[in-house]
């Protein structure tokens, strides 16, 4: 089987960098600052592939690199080095197995809004507040050229109805909702144009115990329905548990452990790992 | 500090200040402007053409009149015109308001052209917030002054970031502020300064034209030129340009209309017309808003003998 996403060699360096950095900074040396010249290397060298249908988990402590893996495959951020290839992708962007790292900002934007979609941990990151619920999942179907408002309507209470937000707030700004009930509209907003890839921020953080219950059974439930290649960051463990089948472990912007997600949680390899493993309280 | 007295026995001004004014004015190179801004700006309006709807940064000069009451039309007026050339200037609609009235006086001061109030007649139209009822055909040019270029500042008030959504054609929000509208009210509610698509590439601010005028945009004879001398902005519809307002499947571009009513002076049923209240007894009537194209059609229709003047 081709993977559905391959990520070869991800690297983003914040600060000017001093030649040294890679060999001065890793998860052995225990540390992602370079001690020369100060860079901080967010990820060195991360590489993956992700099956269709797929969930894969990243988890790690915060400062690991794992938010900004996500973000570099949404484009929200330039990578310092690296490849990124989407199978699906491949034909809008003229060619097989391009970089999409190298594609203008004009089609890596295209390429997002048609194939993927997120769920940021906040959601002032991913919903305008201010603006409607429906106008929310709307914007995402304007920019994929829908231009008529009762399709548009439509497709939006749909989504709404399989996030379990209640129709009749569709006409409501979400800085009205919940965090939990935001959280939805922002899934259902991610899922409106039917993405190929699916990337989930730290979803549940910041959530209340039984309201993340309701938002992890929510995207079991679409992940079994629609079979979304999904992409799933968290430090929880038990999220990592529930949602993946495998499983990254990060630290210091670099990947230490993989494998399926039973086998990292119950016969944790690497020292960080069985840390992490054990500290579940 | 005393001013000097404008008298013409004046020892400030020797043979009076207006004629002090007029040497002055001699002085200055033709039309105003020097000839390297003339150049600048002649070069920013061939981009602006080249890449229809598209904004083109220039070097917005200071001019006799403040900022916001018309320079970037009048800018693109001097950097034009020539000596041949008969100039109309209009402020929404009407030849002989003050905004119109001043700045004729001052091109014709600096340029020496004729004037015209016939949209026929006219080479260059400088406009504000109209575009005249008759037809324009290849050899004129309509001059809008612009007081926000930007289409997308009524979303977005970061300049940075509305250009990036210009240079990515991302206009998503437009199109959300749009929908908004309509979930909201029931119609797009957008009256003047409708955004419209030029040649399916960029969004563009029409300037605040009604919606009336939008339909005349559109694969038109003549050269449109915009400019916000404030904002230091050149934009163009060459002519055959396709420009479309945005609108929905289900929700149609409309423009304004006045059913049942027509112009208390001309009779006009088919014209932009603008509500007249007379507050001594209370009575509300419509007049067109082009005064040029009411005066012609009255001329048309009035005996000769109480045709010229008519009633100003």
């Amino acid at each position: 089987m081709t993977p559905l996403l391959a990520v070869r060699g991800l690297t983003k360096r914040f600060g000017a960098g001093c030649g040294e950095c890679l060999d001065r900074t890793s998860a052995l040396r225990e540390t992602n600052r370079c001690p020369r010249c100060g860079a901080i290397l967010a990820c060195r060298e991360v590489s993956f592939d992700l099956y269709p249908g797929e969930v894969l988990g990243i988890v790690g402590e915060s400062g690991s690199g794992k938010s900004t893996v996500v973000r570099l495959l949404h484009f929200d951020l330039e990578p310092t080095a690296g490849e990124y290839r989407l199978a699906v992708a491949d034909a809008a962007a003229g060619g097989g197995g391009r970089n999409l790292f190298a594609l203008s900002p004009f089609q890596r934007r295209r390429i997002r809004n048609e194939h993927m979609g997120i769920v940021y941990q906040n959601p002032r990151l991913g919903l305008r507040l201010k603006v409607s619920a429906g106008g929310n999942i709307a914007e995402r179907l304007l920019m994929a050229g829908w231009r008529h408002v009762g399709r548009i309507r439509e497709r939006a209470s749909e989504l709404l109805r399989q996030t379990e937000v209640p129709l009749a707030r569709m006409d409501e700004p979400p800085r009205n909702f919940s965090g939990g009930m935001q959280q939805r509209v922002q899934i259902a907003k991610a899922l409106s144009t039917r993405p190929a890839l699916l990337l989930l921020d730290e979803v549940t953080t910041g959530l209340d115990v039984s309201v993340q219950a309701k938002v992890l059974d929510l995207l079991r439930s679409l992940q079994r329905e629609l079979g979304i290649a999904t992409l799933v960051v968290s430090h929880d463990l038990g999220v990592i548990r529930l949602l993946t089948s495998r499983t990254i472990v990060m630290r210091h912007g670099e990947i230490i452990e993989q494998g399926l997600s039973d086998q990292i949680l119950e016969d944790p390899q690497h020292p960080y790992t069985q840390l992490l493993v054990n500290s579940v309280l | 500090m005393t001013r000097p007295e404008p008298t013409p026995s004046g020892t400030a001004f020797p043979g009076g200040w207006r004629r002090a004014l007029e040497e002055g004015a001699s002085r200055y190179s033709y039309a105003f402007l020097d000839e390297s801004a003339k150049r600048e700006i002649r070069r920013r309006i061939l981009k602006a053409i080249a890449l229809p709807g598209c904004q083109v940064p220039f070097g917005s000069r200071e001019m006799p009149i403040a900022r916001g009451w018309g320079t970037g039309g009048l800018q693109l007026t001097l950097a034009l015109i020539g000596p041949e050339d008969v100039l109309k200037v209009i402020d929404q609609g009407c030849d002989d308001s003050v905004n119109a009235v001043n700045i004729k006086k001052f091109v014709g001061r600096v340029a020496g052209v004729r004037m015209t109030t016939d949209t026929r007649a006219a080479t260059l139209i400088q406009t504000r917030h109209r575009i005249p009822e008759e037809k324009l055909d290849s050899g004129q040019v309509l001059i809008f002054q612009v007081p926000i270029p930007e289409p997308l500042r009524l979303v977005e008030p970061s300049e940075r970031e509305t250009r990036r959504m210009h240079a990515e054609a991302d206009y998503s929000r437009m199109w959300l502020y749009l929908y908004e509208d309509i979930v909201r009210y029931g119609e797009i509610t957008v009256g003047a300064r409708y955004p419209v698509m030029v040649n399916g590439r960029y969004l563009m601010d029409p300037s605040p034209i009604p919606r009336w005028d939008l339909p005349r945009l559109h694969r038109a004879e003549n050269l449109f030129l915009f400019c916000a001398g404030r904002e230091k902005r050149i934009y163009a519809v060459p002519p055959h340009t396709d420009v479309e307002p945005l609108s929905f499947e289900d929700f149609a571009f409309r423009v304004e209309r006045f059913p049942g009513r027509s112009c208390s002076r001309c009779g006009a049923g088919d014209s932009f017309l603008d509500e007249v209240i007379d507050d001594a007894r209370g009575l509300r009537s419509w007049v067109c808003s082009d005064t040029a194209f009411c005066e012609k059609r009255r001329r048309r229709k009035a005996p000769p003998a109480e045709a010229p003047g008519g009633s100003r």
